[in-house]
Order: structure tokens, then C-alpha cells, then sequence
């Protein structure tokens, strides 16, 4: 530093958040996925759907009485519970033991 | 992570994959919503990925992780995360020289990479003149952090950025249209952190144009104005700052965007043959504005001919796939249309019918298979063509720009019309005190 180079006192640009508290997992994983409902959910980006066509062949081979229900992303971008088609959503997840979501960028 | 997050919530235990160059948006998403410990697995699949070798060899390398984030227990951790340190967000944030100050803004990730001006008491204090609004005013919460957005914490982005305390009317009307904006696809936080790099793009209309000597004539978009490089600027840090969308964390643009610095434009109104472009949205002449879109791209033309055929056929000819486009046109071509009795409805119109692509090259990038036609009933034949755009409301014509024959064409993304796409600009009662003080700040070149 320079001698006589002046000083700045400065403010801070970060703006406040209130404060998160975390919500813990209460959803008992399954430790056996035969004879289970398991949900594939895709969005609108190209690799998803194969990606958990991939998946769904792969659990079948492990997992040969589990079954599994498919759900296209209603609106692009939008977290499904908050479009046009929430209930909808939210009735699949009821018929459902666990469910994989894909793809996320 | 929303939708795993949803799932969760209701008692469903889920798996995220997600590809492994959005760890960290991954974590920042769960945390924003309160659920740090939903499981996800990174995959290396790209997510645009059509090669269905990439696919299936990428999903088989994490299928034993992806199996195991559904059936192992849940841990202590997980049930009961611990809560996050309490961020120490002191008002007075630093101390230092000029060159101290910037090293510490910039490494704390608060910076666009250009140095900053020092947000210091005086300066602030300053920038809070341009309002009348006290400083602890808050607007509401920015997505995605919900960070507070108070009128000083807007005027310490606005010191940083050097802008003048008169574009504080500017600013805070282009916060408000950020918190307004609509949920979802066409929000402004989707926008800000899609891979797509899409730049804020701010219009303004009205007489306070004039006052900030805001530049809507010879290069509106090139650097040398003040007004035109910090308003944008500082939006650009509020949305950083206040809204916590950074780079790489969670704006994952591919590329990134040059317009993310700034992109202001004042129309050139008083060139214009045509009513200004706040007018169409019930705006009078007299009140100002300011609209916000998300341009991608932008490309620049210069029409075979200068008669309306040869303007607006080049504009047709340069219609490239989007969302919402800007079409710039600078005065000459503006009083060529209007003088041959072309309405921007009609202009708009236009566009629409005349710029078509052949019906196999429409765009499949989000799922769309060759389309049919009319509404989905006929199979396309060979050599039948599809319109680009179906609904002219999504096209902005504007006029701006010094003289000359290029048409600019800013294409991208935008809100849903008839959503929040424009807000007023509210200016201070002692308005016209202020833009004295400040109307004299404007280059003087040297003539050689």
C-alpha cells in the first residue's frame, strides 16, 4: 500500500435471506424394490426418457415383480406441483413406493 | 431437485440423476429449498444427448449408485441435517485501499470481473438521493436465494456498478419487474440459470430517457454512455447479489452471454414514425418505462433493398428458432415501412406468415418430432413449410439506432405476453432538481 493512498470503508452488497431451517428426509427407503410401484418422471430435456428407459430395464432385470408407472413433465421448466397439472402429479406419487426423476441440468 | 423435493414431501422416497456438471447447482437448489439432503446422483450423460451409446453407457457406469440412493437406509444426517450457519452479513463489509476493496469484492464473487467503484457511506448516500423511498424499504425477495431486495442494498449494487444516483427510479423499476416476474418457463430466474445464457435485455421508453441522457440513436448498444453500460450493470449485480445467481453455481449458462454485462436500449422515439412501444402495453407518451426481455442472440442484417419488400424480406430471411423477438429497426427503414402505409401490427403479421422453414427442419430440440401440420392433423409432405413464429404478439418491433440501413434482431426468451413484461418508471418528486445536478455527465470528444 501506498503511503497516503486513501482508505474505503465499504458496504456490502450480499443482500440478507431470511434464514433456511433444513427439513430432514422422513421417507423410509425401500430396501427391496420387488413387487414394489416405482416412478419414472422425465422432463422435456432429450436425454431423459432413455436415460430412465435405460434404468427401467436395468431395475427389471434386479427387480423382475416390481412395476413401473412413467410421467412426462407437463410444463417445461415449471416444478411440476406448481403447473396446471399438479393433482394430477400429486395422485401419481400416491400410487407409488419410490420414484427416480431425470434429467437434471 | 423441485420435483424429488415434491415427491419427498409427500412421502415418496425419490432419486434425482442429474449430469455431473451441475453438482453445485444441484446442492444450491435442494438448499434454497430447505431439503440439503435429497438424494441425487450425478451421471455423465450430456443432457441434450441424442447418441443412445453415450446414453446407455453413461446410465450403466451409475446404475449401482442410483439403485443404492433408493435402498440404503436414511442416515442420522439425513433425518436431521444440521441447520447452516447463520451468514454473517455485516453492513460494513470491508476496509481497504481501492485496489483491496476490488480484490476482496471480486473474490467474494460479488463482481462482473470489471473493477468496481467503492460502496462507501458517502457514495450510497449519494446513489439514495435519486429516491424517495427510505433505504430499508424492501421490494420484496429476489429468486432463487430470496434474498431481500431493500432500496439501499439496490443503490450499493447501483455505487458498484457507476451509475448515477438517476437511474435509481431506473433501477428499482427494473427490480420490481424482477420480483413480478411470472413462475416458471418463462420467469426471469429460469432465464438466469438456464444453460441457454440468456442476457437480460432492458428497453426503456418515456421522457426519462432524456433526462439520464440515456443513448437511443448511434450505437444504443455499443459502450461510451454511462447510462446505457450501468443500468444494465447494475442489474446484472442485483440479480447477483441480491438474487445469488452466479456463475457456474447457478446460472449454468454453456456459454455465457457478452449482453449479460449490459444490454440497455432507449428507443429512439422521436425518430420513430410509429407510436413508442410502452404505448401498446397503456402507457401514455408521458410516462416512462421499462421492458425486460432474454435475448440469446442477436444478429444484425443489412436488407438487399430499401423499399419495404427488400426491408422486410430481409427480416424474414434472418428469423432464426426463438421464444420472443426484439426486431430493431433504425429510423431510415421505420419511415420507409410507415411512409408506404406499413402498421407495426401489420409488420408483425408479416413476419409471422412469411418467415417459414421447411416443415423437417423445425425445431426437435425440445421433443418435437417432424411436425405435422395444422394443428398436428396432416403429415408434412417434401417441400411443404411451416411459420417460425405462430403468435405475433411475441415480436417487439422497436426503433432505435443512428443512421444507416443495419436491422437488429435481439431473439431469445421473454414473459408470456400479457404477463409481467413492463413496469413503470416512478420518478421522484424532486425529479428535475436531480437531473439538473447530473444532466451535464456526458462525453465531450476530441475532433481530429
Amino acid at each position: 500500500m501506498e503511503k497516503n493512498e486513501p482508505l474505503y470503508e465499504t458496504l456490502n452488497p450480499w443482500a440478507d435471506a431470511d434464514p433456511i431451517s433444513p427439513r430432514g428426509l422422513t421417507a423410509e427407503r425401500l430396501a427391496d424394490l420387488n413387487g414394489k410401484k416405482i416412478g419414472l418422471f422425465h422432463i422435456w430435456k432429450r436425454a431423459s426418457r432413455p436415460i430412465l428407459e435405460v434404468l427401467e430395464r436395468e431395475l427389471k432385470k434386479r427387480y423382475p415383480s416390481a412395476s413401473f408407472s412413467w410421467y412426462s413433465e407437463s410444463q417445461l421448466n415449471t416444478p411440476e406441483i406448481e403447473s396446471v397439472n399438479h393433482k394430477k402429479f400429486e395422485d401419481w406419487l400416491k400410487e407409488l413406493d419410490t420414484v427416480f426423476f431425470a434429467y437434471g441440468d | 431437485m423441485y420435483n424429488g423435493i415434491s415427491a419427498e414431501e409427500r412421502g415418496v422416497p425419490a432419486v434425482v440423476l442429474i449430469n455431473e456438471g451441475f453438482i453445485e447447482d444441484a446442492r444450491s437448489a435442494a438448499s434454497s429449498r430447505a431439503m440439503p439432503g435429497i438424494r441425487f446422483v450425478p451421471i455423465t450423460v450430456p443432457p441434450e444427448s441424442t447418441v443412445m451409446e453415450v446414453i446407455e453407457k453413461g446410465t450403466l457406469e451409475a446404475i449401482e449408485a442410483i439403485i443404492k440412493a433408493a435402498i440404503m437406509p436414511l442416515t442420522e444426517e439425513e433425518r436431521s441435517p444440521r441447520p447452516k450457519q447463520l451468514e454473517q452479513n455485516d453492513r460494513i463489509i470491508f476496509r481497504g485501499t481501492l485496489d483491496e476493496v476490488n480484490r476482496f469484492y471480486y473474490q467474494r464473487g460479488w463482481t462482473d470481473g470489471f473493477p468496481i467503484i467503492p460502496p462507501t457511506e458517502e457514495k450510497v448516500a449519494e446513489m439514495l438521493t435519486g429516491t424517495e423511498l427510505p433505504a430499508d424499504t424492501l421490494l420484496g425477495k429476489l429468486l432463487p436465494r430470496m434474498g431481500k431486495a431493500t432500496v439501499e442494498k439496490i443503490a450499493i449494487n447501483a455505487v458498484m456498478a457507476g451509475a448515477l444516483p438517476t437511474y435509481m427510479p431506473v433501477l428499482i423499476a427494473g427490480t420490481r419487474l424482477l420480483l413480478n416476474s411470472e413462475s416458471g418457463f418463462q420467469g426471469f430466474c429460469t432465464f438466469g440459470v438456464s444453460t441457454g445464457s440468456w442476457s437480460p435485455f432492458w428497453l426503456i421508453n418515456g421522457p426519462v430517457r432524456k433526462d439520464i441522457n440515456l443513448n437511443c440513436s448511434s450505437g444504443t448498444l455499443s459502450p461510451g454512455n454511462i447510462a446505457n453500460a450501468t443500468i444494465g450493470r447494475a442489474m446484472g449485480l442485483i440479480i447477483k447479489n441480491i438474487g445469488g445467481i452466479r456463475k457456474g453455481i447457478e446460472d449454468m449458462g454453456v456459454m455465457g452471454n457478452p449482453g449479460k454485462y449490459t444490454m440497455v436500449m432507449g428507443e429512439n422515439e422521436e425518430e420513430s414514425p410509429w407510436e413508442p412501444l410502452h404505448t401498446e402495453y397503456g402507457f401514455t407518451r408521458d410516462e416512462s418505462s421499462i421492458m425486460l426481455t432474454f435475448p440469446q442472440s442477436y444478429i444484425q442484417h443489412f436488407p438487399p433493398a430499401n423499399d419495404d419488400s427488400g426491408i422486410l424480406h430481409s427480416v424474414t430471411d434472418n428469423i432464426v428458432p426463438g421464444m420472443v423477438y426484439s426486431i430493431i429497426f433504425p429510423p431510415l427503414h421505420a419511415k420507409t415501412l410507415a411512409h408506404d402505409g406499413w402498421t407495426k401490427k401489420e409488420i408483425r403479421e408479416f413476419i409471422c406468415e412469411y418467415a417459414r422453414v421447411p416443415a423437417a427442419r423445425q425445431r426437435r430440440s425440445i421433443g418435437q418430432s417432424n411436425p405435422k401440420l395444422w394443428k398436428g392433423k396432416i403429415d408434412a409432405r417434401e417441400g411443404d413449410t411451416v411459420p417460425i413464429i405462430q403468435d405475433p404478439r411475441v415480436i417487439r418491433i422497436v426503433v432505435a439506432g443512428g443512421p444507416g440501413s443495419f436491422i437488429a434482431h435481439a431473439i431469445g426468451g421473454g414473459p408470456t405476453p400479457g404477463k409481467a413484461e413492463i413496469q413503470k418508471i416512478e420518478l421522484p418528486s424532486n425529479w428535475d432538481t436531480l437531473v439538473k445536478k447530473y444532466r451535464n455527465i456526458v462525453p465531450n470528444h476530441v475532433r481530429y
